[in-house]
């Protein structure tokens, strides 16, 4: 109970600094914190699948691209459209994809359903390069609005959101009941009335719609975006090490593990100016937390610390062998 | 028609008819025929091998049948998915335990009822703990627990989904005799609220105690049917488990 406290304390604080934030740092520092948000809240998003229902998703970057893209031509011209309304549409283009890609796909066991999004991020990357209306290679531009804080705001809000829907969702109702125990064992999850392909379809549109969102926000405060720099393969894998540094399956473990990233990011970027020794890190990451921290850095403070490595062991099995999760 | 294991009163909660599945040259269902009374508590023996596990999943709905009907109060339900069918009232247990190990206790219990039991469940959730005696344990992780405790979690998942068939496959087998005690305790209960079972067991002493009729399988068929003393006098049986004379 003492913890409990202790935890809620501590959100508040973070909450407080953060609504604060724009007062307290310059433009530079308000980016990056801008930047930290968007990844804390797409690090957040593929957990749903990946962590809560144990499901990996390679291609998940192809949904924020759609939001992205939906920002960028809507408010293009010739249409215009307020940037309030794209998201919604780039919101309702998503799940319209997720569930064409992931009613077949989720009931692929195995790497398959890793493979085949993976794939599906890569045929949007080629189907952006070659067609007219998405500008082609040359990407797309957006009517310029210079308010860093009004693009910390919007990503402050919508990684808000995120984490409390998250929290409603996955740690508070009987809906996150039936996705974590279909991630434990599927077979024993239908055993008890669980339509599983539905709550996997509804978690991963879910996944999907809150990627775009982020998508969205991103493609405005950026101004431009091309194929590559919205549904290249690198944004997945980040969101990937995020959440296995900070904890999968866990609330709190994307916030950890996409902050923390993503500022080291940038200050190798500030200090050397050289992107690869991020890369390099990234990997050295998941090795690390592979052999040494299972549970991410989250683990570290869980009130019932699960068995080491759990459900990294269900998610790993369920890729490698394919048999629903189990071991 | 291969034989029938026919329960006498004519008011069965489940009917397998001439249920057919092979697994390649493997025929582990090969014309099943048998009945289970409401409330009755049937139990089903036969050596490993003889398709007892693999009926539950047919029945159940986990593996489709080649063939055949299986009738579940009152519905056709060969075929139907197992969420589906688990939704009609019939609930299972694993050979192997089946749980959902990151989850605590209580959550394992709570997960069975999320799909159609949800009023109530919290409740629920309590008392059966109390039946099963597992409220210490009711915030631990399910993989932490020991193997007993395993098999009667996974019992209390069966009891949570208020099921009005629940199928039971080993569910007392390598226990402590206190847990023992525990669940055949809990389906004498569950019986007296108009429960029927299927149990597969190995156990004759349980077998004896608890089950009103036991129905013999062998190489995926039903061998013959009746009360514990007929069966163990059943030189058909004798020959089913210890091997035909040379």
């Amino acid at each position: 109970m003492k913890s409990r406290w202790a935890g809620l304390v501590l959100l508040i604080a973070v909450i407080v600094l953060l609504v604060l934030l724009p007062l307290l740092v310059n433009n530079y520092w308000l980016r990056i914190a801008t930047g930290a948000l968007m990844w804390a809240g797409l690090a957040c998003s593929w957990n749903m699948l990946g962590g809560y229902a144990g499901y990996i998703n390679f291609g998940h970057s192809a949904f924020f691209g759609l939001g992205a893209y939906a920002t960028a031509l809507l408010m293009g011209d010739p249409l215009g459209l307020p940037f309030f309304v794209t998201i919604p549409a780039g919101m309702v283009t998503t799940a319209i994809f997720a569930v064409i890609i992931g009613a077949p796909t989720l009931r692929l066991r195995g790497a398959y359903f890793a493979i085949a999004t993976w794939a599906f991020a890569e045929v949007l990357i080629q189907f952006a390069t070659v067609v007219d209306f998405t500008g082609g290679i040359g990407g797309l531009g957006l009517p310029p609005f210079l308010d860093e804080r009004f693009f910390y705001f919007a990503m402050f809000g919508a990684a808000v959101l995120t984490y409390l829907v998250t929290w409603a969702l996955f740690e508070r109702s009987r809906f996150g009941l039936k996705v974590k125990a279909l991630r434990d064992h599927e077979p024993a999850a239908e055993a008890m009335g669980i339509n599983t392909s539905l709550v996997k379809l509804q978690t991963f549109v879910l996944s999907a719609v809150t990627a775009s969102v982020f998508g969205s926000i991103f493609a405005y405060w950026v101004t431009f975006i091309n194929p590559k720099s919205v549904f290249g393969g690198d944004i997945t894998d980040q969101m990937v090490v995020m959440v296995l540094l900070g904890g999968l399956g866990s609330l709190w473990g994307p916030a950890i593990g996409g902050v923390a990233l993503f500022v080291v990011n940038r200050l190798i970027w500030m200090y050397w100016g050289d992107t690869a020794f991020y890369i390099a890190i990234l990997g050295a990451a998941i090795v690390l937390v592979v052999l040494f921290l299972p549970n991410g850095i989250a683990g570290l403070f869980a009130r019932r610390t699960a068995k080491s490595g759990a459900v990294l062991d269900k998610v790993v099995n369920r890729l490698v062998d394919g048999e629903g999760g189990q071991r | 028609m291969t034989p029938t294991a026919t329960h006498p009163t004519g008011d069965h909660i489940l009917t397998v008819r001439d249920l057919y599945r092979h697994f390649g040259g493997i025929k582990a269902a090969n014309g099943v025929n048998l009945e289970v009374g409401r409330r009755e508590i049937a139990g089903l023996i036969g050596p490993n091998g003889s398709g007892k596990s693999t009926l539950f999943s047919l029945v159940s709905g986990t593996v489709t049948p080649d063939r055949g009907q299986i009738r579940f109060d009152g519905r056709e339900i060969a075929g139907s998915k197992a969420y589906a069918v688990a939704r009609m009232g019939l609930a299972r247990t694993f050979q192997i335990p089946a749980l959902f190990d990151n989850m605590t206790v209580t959550e394992n219990l709570l997960a069975a009822a999320a799909q159609g039991h949800w009023p109530g469940a919290h409740e629920r959730a309590a008392e059966t703990l109390a039946l099963l005696k597992l409220e210490h344990v009711a915030e631990n992780r399910a993989s932490d627990l020991s193997g007993g405790q395993q098999k009667l979690l996974e019992f209390g998942r069966a009891v949570m989904r208020q099921a009005s068939l629940i199928l039971l496959d080993e569910v007392t087998a390598g226990v402590h005799p206190n847990i023992r005690k525990i669940i055949l305790e809990a389906i004498a209960r569950l019986r007296e609220r108009g429960v029927s079972f299927l149990v597969i067991e190995h156990d004759m002493e349980m077998v004896r105690s608890v089950c009103d009729r036991i129905i013999v399988m062998d190489s995926g068929r039903v061998v013959t049917s009746g009360s514990f003393n007929d069966i163990v006098r059943n030189s058909e049986v004798m020959q089913t488990y210890l091997g035909r004379p040379q």
